[in-house]
């Protein structure tokens, strides 16, 4: 039985994703199909307000072992190692720096603006 | 008419090519390679408990270069053995959708100022990288990369390539970012006085993505629920408003 649901859960993921980049291709819209296929899974979950079991059974493996399916994305960087190396402080200063500001100030708003949402008076 | 049997003939043959590419004797033993060296990196991971510095990406794609090396493999080759890989990460992109859908009632019950909050994390981030990798006069192509350094992988990789950027190099700044951050995060939050769980989860998942969501995960509960809603808000954000503004 669990086989069965994981899998029927993997089929309508697949599916929506097949639809995602179907409707992409058909309106020429500029978003990836990845995205619309996600949009359409969130909005039949919303749609149906039942806790989803099969479709989290089907998403959980895809979630937990995202990382490995990164592992041809990062090779691909061999491919760019002279715009890399040629551009290397630029980028570690960007990668670096602007993240640990972006993430302190993002905090620090978030904790004035949540702080008055949990107390409305 | 003619658009619709188009592009389902497009899908057709992405998909058997991926296929192909996949019963192949190179396909099934790289394929075999990458997941043997993922097991060995998910376990020194978990040894780990969690430390961003060996995470499960970076151990496995230097183990699977250093073959690559040995066997006089190219990058080009790898990609077109291991296509399987990178075509699932559409499906894994709209798996996104059932955590988000988990934390709706979050989302609803913190209303505008969550979202609110996420929009800065999601407009600062790339907008300071941008800044500085415009200042050092990097090609263009970076540059449009840079912006999407902020957002899940899968996302990242479609949107730059959507806004002329470079899908590989966007995933390794999306990596790269998130171990950043997620290093730094205690410390940063210390300085700054953030101490509110649900405020240290929303940054870590808006500018730090699936990274700083495991992150988030150790330091609490909260943390990791509220990172889940950060990044998935600001992944459908940066990836509808990008293509369209640009």
């Amino acid at each position: 039985m669990h086989v069965t649901s994981t899998l029927t859960g993997w089929l309508i993921i697949v599916g929506c994703y097949l639809v995602g980049e179907f409707l992409v291709l058909v309106t020429d819209l500029p978003l990836p199909g990845a995205l619309i296929g996600l949009l359409l899974l969130l909005g039949g979950l919303l749609l149906r307000q039942r806790p989803p079991e099969t479709v989290g059974r089907g998403a959980q493996p895809l979630l937990s072992h995202m990382s490995v399916l990164f592992v041809p994305a990062v090779i691909g960087v061999g491919l760019f190692w002279a715009e890399v190396r040629e551009n290397a402080l630029g980028i570690a200063l960007a990668l670096v720096a602007t993240t640990i500001v972006a993430l302190g100030a993002t905090a620090w708003f978030a904790q004035r603006l949540l702080i008055k949402a949990k107390r409305p008076d | 008419m003619l658009r619709a049997e188009l592009a389902i003939k497009q899908i057709i043959s992405r998909f058997s090519d991926v296929v192909s590419s996949t019963a192949s004797v190179n396909g099934v033993l790289w394929l075999a390679v990458t997941l043997a060296f993922y097991a060995v990196a998910l376990k020194i991971f978990r040894a780990s408990k969690g430390h961003p510095l060996v995470h499960p990406l970076s151990i496995t794609t230097l183990a699977v270069a250093a073959v690559m090396w040995f066997a006089d493999i190219s990058a080009a080759q790898y990609r077109e053995f291991a296509l399987l890989l990178h075509w699932l990460l559409g499906p894994a992109t709209v798996a996104l959708a059932v955590p988000m859908y988990n934390q709706w009632q979050n989302i609803r019950q913190l209303g505008a100022p969550l979202i609110l909050s996420v929009m800065v994390g999601g407009a600062l981030a790339p907008l300071l990288a941008w800044g500085v990798i415009y200042l050092t006069n990097a090609p263009m192509a970076i540059q449009m990369t840079m912006l999407v350094k902020s957002i899940t992988s899968p996302l990242a990789m479609e949107t730059g390539a959507a806004i002329g950027g470079i899908p590989a190099l966007a995933a390794v700044f999306v990596i790269l970012t998130g171990i950043v951050g997620a290093l730094a995060a205690p410390l940063t939050y210390r300085l700054l006085n953030v101490t509110m769980p649900d405020a240290q989860g929303v940054a870590l998942g808006a500018v730090c993505h699936a990274v700083g969501t495991s992150k988030a995960l150790q330091m609490g509960e909260v943390q990791g629920a509220l990172a889940t809603v950060g990044l998935g808000l600001n992944g459908i954000l940066t990836a509808v408003v990008l293509p369209v503004i640009l």
